[in-house]
């Protein structure tokens, strides 16, 4: 089975701390409740949750929705982003199966990115290493004025905002995801195609600025 | 035991009663008396009991507030997950149990500490862990650890099935060409026996949009040629259901008004050569574009192709080697009746798209077709394909297999192709979209979409593998999770619901439309 895997990077650092990781953390569960109701996502999306403050880690490996359980994620330190993205293409090389002749590889994998803050590591060797790797697309998400949107653009075209980093637009960007996912994990199905860009995605919602 | 002397000590001390000087043998002397002795003896043994109940409500705490997920369940699977009540508990806990929903489906054993059975209903849940710990007894009221449960709902029931035309009348059905969401048939087709199936797949059932497979067969009577077509509509493409019906449709069409009496001559008189050399070309046969000067470099590239004039024979005579000539033959042949069938049909398609005034695109749909005629000591089966659907010839005893197309896939063959586009047709490569078999005599000719091809051969290179099909056919009679059984039997009138139902079968991530037709 062609699995359609989604990596989830999310800032812990410590100025994510109180309402914002609150909202991440419920943003996650409320998503994986959701997918798991859609017989498509059910069957085809896998999920890895990387954090990243001082450093990067996978505090959960690519796992099917229904064996998902969210680990406890606290902010502290600093925003290690350019080992996030390192260490997501060390996982892509590792996790995700590619198509052979004689096996069907895992379609593309979608890459979502939410940072509230500027990267204070070197960050730029680690999208070296991400940019070769092969995503369908990957999205990041400012969350809030402390984000800059001019070094997310550089990782990805696909960059949207949030005016605050509070819990009602975290959750709007977490339904977003879920949506997003739905409609991923469809298409490949139904395609049998990988999903080529954001443009095939559900509108995002007013609350998400698409930063051009 | 502590010393009454220092208790106290500490205690005038922290009283700030002075005792220094004379005063000290005051305390020596109050220390000494047997009934102060029994209150400090006292006063140490409560203390205790004080720290004793405290440290039995840290450890309960610590219990409670210990990060227990125990693993996610799915309704109608079995379930069981034993509790670590060594590591829970650090060997405290002496008494278990759990408090769950009713009409769970799980129950918890506290001999075993084992939660196990079938889930019934899904969700998200808070179940309470009881326990004591030493120390405690039956008296004592049990403590209680909430935790969550993960029930999932088993998948298959999140599939919705709303029919294409729920609610709609015969007027509404005619203006979206619409078709039936499951068709099937058994008939005779010629000296052989056809059975097909098509079903809407469930992504399409679950939002209620309809089947993009189409299927279509024929016996001419007048010259004994048989004729079968499959197509699978795009996804994408938004009356590809109707591209792949008119595909179908067409070529049929194309070999009723056009096998004539000639042509079918031209085909027997190369069976006869292979009859009398009673065995198949050594090769498929290397087929050249032979129409490709004509066709290269030309703006009008749909209209010539559909008006190629045949190629004749007397291109050919410089052959002298038999086998050689035949094979020339075969391509002419194949170029100048196959690929004007698969002409007509995208011609039938354009034509349609002008009429209904959408992009050609909107009817992408793959194709193949399978014609075969028996002759005296054997069968001439001539191919086309084009797009990823495959078919598969099996020999009488099952001891060879030719898979009669190669497909067009994914990265590797530069993506799928359909009938609807114009270039198949002037590619290099298009002369390869036919074969030509003679074969002594066949067990089965199977047709088949990608809906049965993903699930059921997974990659390409097992459409090759005679194995693989040994093991499709296997999974036909019966040898699969359903119990699903096919009998291939010519009196068996219920074969075409029996593949109607094998059909169903379920395979996690390939709920695309599925079609499969198979002469036997």
């Amino acid at each position: 089975m062609r699995r359609l895997p989604v990596y989830l990077l999310l800032d812990t650092s410590g100025s994510m701390n109180g309402e914002p990781i609150e909202a991440v953390k419920n943003g996650v569960q409320v998503m994986i409740s959701s997918l798991r109701q859609n017989p498509q996502a059910i069957e085809t999306a896998f999920i890895s949750v990387i954090t990243f403050d001082s450093e990067a880690r996978q505090i959960i490996p690519l796992t099917d929705l229904a064996s998902f359980q969210m680990a406890d994620i606290r902010a502290t330190g600093v925003t290690a982003l350019g080992n996030a993205l390192k260490l997501v293409a060390e996982k892509i090389d590792t996790e995700v199966a590619k198509t052979t002749a004689e096996q069907k590889g895992d379609w593309k994998p979608l890459v979502f990115i939410m940072t509230d803050g500027i990267p204070t590591d070197d960050w730029q060797v680690g999208l070296a290493e991400f940019k070769k790797r092969k995503t369908a697309f990957t999205v990041a998400c400012a969350a809030g004025s402390g984000a800059d949107t001019n070094i997310l653009k550089q990782i990805t075209d696909n960059v949207v905002s949030l005016d605050t980093a509070d819990s009602a637009s975290i959750g709007k960007f977490f339904l977003w995801v879920t949506a997003s996912i739905g409609v991923s994990s469809t298409k490949v199905e139904d395609s049998g195609k990988d999903v080529q860009g954001l443009n095939e995605l559900p509108p995002p919602p007013a609350e998400l600025n698409i930063v051009v | 035991m502590a010393d009454i002397n220092d208790y106290m000590q500490r205690l005038l001390k922290s009283k700030e009663i002075d005792v220094s000087g004379k005063r000290a043998r005051l305390v020596d002397e109050f220390i000494a008396d047997e009934d102060n002795i029994f209150t400090f003896e006292q006063i140490i043994s409560n203390q205790q009991i004080l720290i004793d109940r405290f440290m039995n409500k840290l450890k309960v705490y610590d219990i409670i507030n210990q990060h227990l997920q125990i693993p996610n369940g799915t309704v109608d699977k079995y379930y069981e997950y034993k509790f670590d009540l060594i590591k829970l508990g650090k060997g405290e806990i002496i008494f278990s149990d759990l408090e769950y929903p009713e009409d769970f489906g799980l129950t918890y054993n506290n001999e075993t500490e084992t939660l196990s059975g079938i889930p019934k209903q899904s969700g998200d849940f808070k179940i309470n862990f009881l326990f004591r710990i030493k120390g405690e007894n039956h008296h004592t009221d049990t403590h209680r650890k909430p935790i969550s449960l993960i029930i999932n709902a088993d998948p298959k029931s999140l599939w919705k099935n709303i029919p294409s035309d729920e609610g709609k009348d015969d007027a509404w059905k005619i203006a979206n060409f619409w078709k039936p969401d499951n068709e099937n048939a058994f008939e005779k087709l010629g000296p052989k026996k056809i059975v097909v199936a098509s079903k809407r797949g469930r992504s399409h059932a679950n939002v209620g949009s309809f089947r993009d497979d189409h299927f279509a067969y024929k016996f001419l009577e007048s010259n004994g040629w048989s004729i079968v077509c499959v197509a699978d509509g795009a996804g994408s493409a938004k009356l590809s259901r109707q591209g792949s019906k008119i595909a179908c449709e067409a070529v049929i069409e194309y070999f009723e008004n056009n096998m004539t009496q000639e042509i079918s001559d031209s085909i027997d008189e190369i069976a006869r050569f292979y009859e009398t050399r009673n065995q198949p070309p050594a090769n498929q046969p290397e087929i050249e574009n032979p129409g490709s000067a004509a066709l290269q470099n030309s703006e009008e590239t749909k209209e010539q192709a559909a008006n190629t004039t045949p190629l004749t024979e007397t291109e050919t005579t410089i052959q002298t080697d038999p086998a050689a000539e035949i094979q020339k033959k075969i391509k002419l042949f194949l170029y100048n009746n196959l690929g004007k069938a698969s002409f007509a049909a995208h011609k039938k398609l354009a034509d349609f798209a002008k009429e209904q005034n959408c992009q050609l695109k909107d009817l992408h749909s793959t194709l193949i077709f399978a014609l075969f005629k028996k002759y005296e000591s054997g069968y001439a089966v001539l191919t086309f394909g084009v797009g990823d659907c495959p078919i598969g010839l099996i020999n009488q005893d099952f001891t060879a297999l030719k898979l009669m197309n190669w497909l067009d896939v994914g990265e590797f063959g530069g993506g799928t192709r359909f009938i609807t586009m114009p270039e198949i047709f002037t590619s290099e490569k298009f002369p390869t979209r036919f074969n030509f078999e003679f074969i002594s005599d066949f067990s089965y000719l199977v047709l088949m979409t990608d809906g049965i091809y993903d699930p059921k051969f997974v990659v390409e290179a097992n459409l090759e593998k005679l194995e693989a099909w040994k093991g499709f056919i296997n999974d036909l009679d019966g040898t699969n999770d359903a119990n699903a059984k096919v009998e291939f039997n010519a009196d068996n009138h219920e074969i075409a619901n029996q593949l109607s139902e094998w059909m169903d079968f379920w395979s996690p991530g390939n709920h695309d439309d599925r079609t499969l037709a198979i002469v036997f």
